[in-house]
């Protein structure tokens, strides 16, 4: 069968037509008489400029020269034109048949011959005359189609290709079809009608299996019934029920509360403040250098939003983080924990409490009344004397004097050539001695004041028989050695440690020294041995004068001893560690109470007069007021200075209470004790004393009341000594 | 032993047994991470703070009966289920069973969220209450792009849209707009519904940034949510004033994207027919109506309407209805909706083309004006001469109409939030509008008032004045209030020019008298000179007049206070003195920046002032 494409006829007949008018140009040109080569020259390569392109529009016609002469005659136009075909196959042949022939072999064969090759009759086809180029190029330039002009190197000649010819190799050059009529991809048209065929094309019987019913399909039916019966499968769409409805109808009855969990509603976006308008005022956009300025910020305070104008809205553009903001919003939502805070809505200045004025706790000290100038160096410890009418205080720069209180006049003055640590007058009336600590040594020094009397017992109080002190002092332990010192014109007691201070018993009797282990000092590492070994039971030592007799104190003590001091009017003794506060009661020898005062480091301790209320004073500025009836926590912690509080005093009778500080300040507060129990202390921040400057980092080193009178007495870094009067 | 060690057999006790972490409720569930976080956006459960946290302070912590909930909700076994569906469909087409998979996508289980809005807003109340995050969620996916990619399906964009045009068009309809605000990050409004202030949010029109940071998935469910809440709020509103839901509106302005102007005309002609003129907006619509009618060319949109209107039998028998309830509906009005309907009163506002639309339109029309706009579908052309306000935003106005007055889109807004009728001098076309000021500030409380509040504020009183006096007496107050304004400015400045002469004259006063003291002192004591006397003089003298050492007494005085005070109490006193003074810190750079802008245009200010002042005159004289 053939296996060409079968064209409408149409269109055939078109190609035919137009086929023979350029055969006939064709015919005109080529000198050679056209011959019929039959039917079999199927296939022809005409070779023009080294370009092969087949000719299948020839195989038409042997096609349909096979044709079935009954399917043909079906149309009877169609044979007609095949008719017509078959007359004019002679001028299908379109090709001139060659003048040479010798085959399709290479050219370069005949390249030095004389000849080109043999005619049909076998004679030698001489080459032609070459023309030079110059003759060439004139005739190119004459001939106005010399463009269309080939040279032919197998028959040694020129053609001239027709106007169709080079259209025709144009298109080919696109790779088009030549002809442009030709459509390569028409509907295909089947050769022949089934329609009122009687027999099959295949002769083949039906096979069993297209009348008997599928075995799978029925089974697959079978599960379909019995999923549509069952309501697997559902045809209908579902009812579409009305989506919305009346949700809340009266719900007025309804309690606010009905889940069990308390839901706690988010919070509300914040609302946007003028900052945010698109055209706010002026004052709210930031400058340059502001705008500048939040890169150094941190992360967290540099505001989020910058404030921008607009001149008008159309101007406004779309903000870039509406979406991200919404997002972060939901994320809030649904993964920030909740909890309901009360947020309080009141005045700051209310949450202050109402004191009692301060007018009515008058008298207090207010101003500074006299100042007392003649140390050197820092005042490190005063004392007043118990009547009140002088004053004593030792200084960094070693020497200790005596003022008297109403002149400032200084009457009195020792040098130790080393700093004094403490001084402390002797509390009675009739014996007016001091008590000094310097480095290592207690000083008892007459000071020679009062009458007769009191000068004479004095002078029986620090008399020692040098033998027989000497010989005590071989035979027993006792830690310190009672010395009498001729130059100062009193007692020394020698401590094997450095005493930091001085406290006197209040029938001005026993005295008691405390000796912090330092570690800082420099000791031989023998002694570092040894006071370790002793442990601190040694740290605090108490004296007594009459008899010149030294003893340690009988407890074992928790921690270094900062400081001691003796209960007014019982025989209780408290010693105050780093952290906390020991009361041992002398007589029956044992631990009364333990003050914890949550102080990082203790500096000071005084107490109260009525003997049941202390106040320490901290190293972190804190002041603890202790009610030992009350619990051995304080009652009240105030948190007053900066710095390091140096020390505290009470009155011996006004309600006053003081502490001073490093920060160059001396509080005074009013502080009531009840005699009735039920009620608690009142405790009333009263002045805030200034005055001292600061030296050395140090302010106000201590303060100490005046026995009689208001007024308070605070010695300074910089080496003044202030009385403060009502 | 661990800290927390719990013997054998003894149950667990305290926050241990009352929060659990998320992980561990993930696992109680039995569910992952996604669809944890699904249920508890639609359930409502939010993590807890419990005050002793077991597992470490990195964790979250749910409550245990949180959980249970969760646990007991039947949305949990519905969405196993649909999971089960989607695996059947997805063996379907990939076993190209096209047919199977098509039939079984028909009928995907489907779930119900009306049930869970109930459970968690148990009254209507509970639910305007929250409605804020809800409003301006739905809002912003208005005005988003669908986006394949991020599943925003265009069916939510146009369900936010008609959602959200709902809720405005019964808003507007209501005239339950207090407040508006025109910030960078988009438009505030702020209405009250039933008690409940409820603020939104809604993005400038333009397109949006969509940034890769953003987890749609989240934002999604919290729609899916949203949604349906919102339908649901909507339904009942409509449901309060008589109206049907979902509104079925006119295809042709929906086309048109005047939803709006659409909703709000439903709403006219729904109750409108019946209540002839009682409403600006249905008024106008009828008149519109009947004009076109005569002009002999039947809108599209009215046929369609009346087609509607047809259809819908329950507007016809209840017509007498609508009407007893629209007159009570209308004695009910609060003072402050009686305020809000009639601000705009007998105004009729043209937006030109360059104006955003769908807000003043909602706006306006919330306020009791009538609007209409350049475009199809609008109820009066430009040409109409009896419009008030033309609303333009462009540098100048070429054709102008004299009946009208040429403002920026601002003056709506201040004029909503000012409650009044501003001047609009300062409005004009090409002007730079005054400073837009947010009305959700307590400037008081702020501390910090900017100027133009104060004229607002001052405007605001004039106008009061102005309306309260008889008309036979008014020609006299007329002029009173005026004079007393100005009277009013000038005393203010004298009082602070008064109060500085007089500080000053204290201030001599007190030299001098120091001076005097001083004197006698000296005569007194120089004789018996001791130095101690003579510094202490000095001493006291210092104390009492130097102002810094009155200063020190003064806070030695609030410090003495603080000393007693409990820990606690400090702690507290301290963060709000902190609080107070990082306030005071912002008013003072607003101050500064104000002082330092006055120092480089000087002018700028007193110009201010009297325009200020002109203007007020200007609102008497009207």
């Amino acid at each position: 069968m053939a296996k060409v494409a079968v064209r409408p006829e149409s269109q055939v007949k078109k190609e035919k037509k137009g086929r023979r008018s350029e055969n006939s140009t064709r015919d005109d040109k080529s000198q050679v008489k056209e011959v019929s080569s039959g039917r079999n020259a199927t296939l022809r390569k005409s070779k023009v400029n080294g370009q092969e392109f087949p000719e299948d529009e020839v195989h038409d016609d042997p096609v349909l020269d096979n044709v079935d002469p009954g399917l043909a005659d079906v149309d009877g136009s169609a044979s007609d034109d095949i008719h017509e075909v078959v007359e004019e196959s002679d001028s299908s042949e379109d090709e001139v048949t060659p003048r040479n022939t010798i085959g399709d072999v290479p050219l370069e064969w005949y390249k030095d011959e004389e000849h080109i090759g043999y005619d049909i009759t076998g004679k030698k086809i001489k080459k032609k005359e070459k023309q030079d180029k110059l003759s060439k190029f004139l005739d190119s330039t004459d001939y106005s189609k010399s463009w269309r002009k080939i040279y032919d190197e197998y028959n040694d000649e020129e053609v001239e290709l027709t106007k169709q010819e080079a259209k025709l190799i144009r298109r080919l050059l696109k790779g088009k079809t030549p002809h442009a009529e030709l459509d390569p991809y028409s509907t295909y048209v089947d050769w022949f009608e089934w329609k009122d065929a009687k027999h099959p094309l295949s002769n083949a019987p039906e096979p069993k299996r297209r009348f008997i019913p599928s075995k799978w399909e029925s089974k697959k039916v079978v599960q379909y019934v019995r999923a549509i019966r069952e309501g697997r499968i559902k045809f209908d769409k579902p009812k579409e029920e009305p989506r919305f409805y009346l949700l809340w109808g009266d719900d007025s009855s309804l309690s606010e509360k009905t889940r069990g969990l308390s839901y706690i509603p988010p919070p509300k976006p914040k609302l946007p403040g003028h900052d945010e308008s698109y055209n706010p005022s002026l004052e709210y956009i930031p400058t340059q250098e502001e705008i500048n300025s939040y890169q150094l910020m941190f992360e967290e305070d540099r505001p989020k939003f910058i404030p921008k104008r607009y001149s008008s809205l159309r101007s406004v553009p779309s903000y870039e983080n509406a979406v991200k903001e919404s997002f972060e919003r939901c994320l809030d939502l649904y993964l920030c924990p909740r909890a309901r805070k009360k947020r309080i809505n009141i005045d700051p200045e209310s949450l202050k409490p109402k004191l009692p004025s301060r007018k009515d706790l008058k008298p207090y000290p207010i101003t500074c009344y006299i100042e007392y100038k003649g140390h050197k160096g820092a005042v490190v410890s005063i004392s007043t004397e118990a009547t009140g009418q002088w004053v004593a205080s030792g200084s960094a720069d070693g020497t200790v004097r005596i003022w008297e209180v109403a002149t400032g006049r200084c009457i009195r003055m020792w040098e130790f050539g080393e700093a004094v640590k403490h001084v402390a007058w002797n509390p009675l009336l009739q014996i007016p001695i001091l008590a000094v600590s310097v480095g290592h040594d207690v000083f008892i020094l007459d000071t020679g004041l009062g009458g007769e009397d009191e000068k004479k017992k004095v002078k029986e109080l620090l008399h020692i028989e040098a033998p027989t002190a000497g010989e005590d002092f071989a035979n027993t332990t006792s830690p310190v050695s009672w010395l009498l010192d001729d130059s100062l014109g009193g007692l020394r007691l020698k401590h094997p440690k450095i005493v930091s201070s001085v406290e006197w018993h209040r029938k001005g009797d026993y005295f008691s020294t405390v000796m912090p282990a330092d570690i800082l000092e420099i000791f031989p590492p023998l002694y570092i041995a040894l006071l370790f070994s002793v442990g601190s039971k040694q740290a605090i030592l108490i004296h007594q004068l009459s008899k010149k007799q030294t003893q340690r104190v009988p407890f074992k003590l928790h921690g270094l001893p900062v400081s001691s001091a003796f209960h007014p009017s019982r025989s209780i003794f408290f010693i105050s560690t780093k952290k906390n506060v020991r009361v041992y009661d002398l007589l029956k020898q044992k631990l009364i109470k333990k003050l914890e005062t949550g102080l990082r480091e203790v500096s000071s301790i005084s107490i109260h007069p009525g003997g049941d209320n202390v106040i320490v004073g901290g190293r972190e500025g804190k002041l603890c007021w202790f009610d030992m009836d009350l619990s051995s926590q304080p009652y009240r912690v105030l948190k007053c200075h900066p710095k390091d509080i140096t020390n505290v005093a009470f009155h011996p009778s006004y309600p006053l209470f003081a502490s001073c500080s490093e920060d160059c300040t001396a509080y005074v507060f009013h502080g009531m004790v009840y005699s009735d129990l039920n009620q608690n202390p009142l405790i009333v921040p009263l002045e805030i004393l200034r005055g001292h400057s600061s030296s050395n980092g140090r302010g106000v080193l201590d303060c100490k009341f005046h026995p009689r009178q208001p007024w308070l007495f605070t010695a300074g870094a910089d080496s003044l000594i202030k009385l403060y009067c009502h | 032993m661990p800290k927390h060690y719990r013997p054998p057999g003894k149950k667990k006790e305290g926050n241990a047994a009352k929060y659990m972490t998320r992980s561990q409720a993930v696992k109680h569930l039995q569910v992952s991470l996604p669809l944890f976080r699904r249920l508890c956006i639609l359930k409502g459960v939010f993590p807890r703070d419990p005050k002793k946290k077991l597992k470490g302070t990195h964790q979250t912590y749910y409550h245990t009966k949180d959980i249970l909930f969760l646990k007991h909700e039947p949305l949990v076994e519905k969405f196993r289920e649909i999971r089960a569906y989607d695996k059947k469909v997805k063996k379907a087409i990939s076993k190209k069973n096209k047919e199977r998979a098509e039939r079984l996508l028909a009928h995907k289980p489907n779930y119900k969220l009306d049930r869970l809005i109930r459970e968690r807003y148990p009254r209507f109340v509970d639910a305007l209450g929250d409605l804020d995050d809800c409003l301006s969620m739905v809002h912003l996916f208005a005005a988003l792009p669908a986006v394949e990619r991020e599943k925003i399906r265009v069916k939510h964009i146009h369900n936010c849209r008609r959602l959200s045009h709902e809720w405005q068009a019964y808003i507007s309809r209501t005239h339950k707009l207090r407040k508006t605000f025109i910030s960078v990050k988009g438009i505030y409004y702020q209405a009250e519904v039933e008690g409940q202030k409820i603020t939104w949010i809604t993005p400038h029109v333009l397109q949006q940034v969509l940034t890769d940071d953003i987890d749609f998935g989240v934002m999604l469910t919290y729609l899916e949510f949203y949604e349906t809440l919102l339908a649901f709020v909507n339904f009942r509103l409509y449901h309060s004033i008589n109206m049907k839901y979902p509104p079925i509106l006119d295809p042709f302005l929906e086309a048109l994207a005047a939803d709006l102007y659409a909703l709000s005309r439903w709403f006219a002609t729904k109750s409108g027919a019946a209540l002839l003129g009682s409403q600006a907006v249905s008024s106008s619509g009828s008149e519109q109506h009947d004009s076109e009618t005569l002009d002999g060319q039947p809108d599209e949109s009215e046929i369609r309407l009346a087609q509607l209107q047809h259809q819908l039998p329950s507007s016809e028998p209840g017509a007498l209805m609508h009407l007893v309830e629209d007159a009570e509906g209308l004695d009910d009005d609060d003072e402050e909706t009686k305020e809000c309907k009639s601000l705009f009163k007998n105004m009729k506002f043209f937006l030109s083309r360059e104006v955003g639309r769908e807000s003043l339109l909602f706006v306006i029309s919330a306020f009791g004006g009538t609007v209409s706009w350049d475009g199809d579908g609008a109820p009066f052309k430009e040409t109409d001469q009896s419009i008030t306000h033309q609303i333009v935003d462009r540098p100048t106005q070429v054709h102008k109409f004299l009946s009208r007055e040429y403002v920026q889109p601002q003056w709506v807004y201040d004029c909503v939030n000012a409650r009044i009728i501003l001047p609009i001098d300062d409005y004009l076309v090409g002007r730079i509008p005054p400073p837009h000021l947010s009305p959700f500030v307590n400037n008081e409380e702020e501390g910090y008032i900017p100027d133009y509040a104060e004229k607002i504020k001052q405007l605001q009183a004039a106008a009061r004045k102005h309306i309260l006096p008889m008309p036979g007496v008014a020609n006299d107050y007329r002029d009173d209030p005026q004079n007393l304004l100005v009277e009013g400015i000038i005393s203010r400045t004298e009082a602070s020019e008064a109060a500085d002469r007089k500080q000053k004259m204290l201030n001599l006063e007190k030299q001098y008298h120091e001076e005097l003291k001083m004197e006698l002192q000296g005569v007194q004591y120089t004789p018996s000179t001791t130095a101690i006397r003579q510094s202490s003089i000095e001493d006291t003298e210092a104390r009492v007049g130097s102002p810094s050492e009155l200063d020190q007494t003064a806070e030695d005085t609030g410090n003495m206070a603080k000393l007693v005070m409990s820990r606690r109490e400090r702690g507290l006193y301290e963060a709000m003195q902190i609080s107070k003074k990082r306030k005071q810190a912002g008013v003072s750079l607003l101050k500064s920046r104000k002082r330092r802008l006055e120092e480089i245009w000087p002018s700028k200010l007193p110009r201010c002032r009297e325009a200020n002042l002109s203007t007020s005159t200007v609102i008497f004289v009207i």
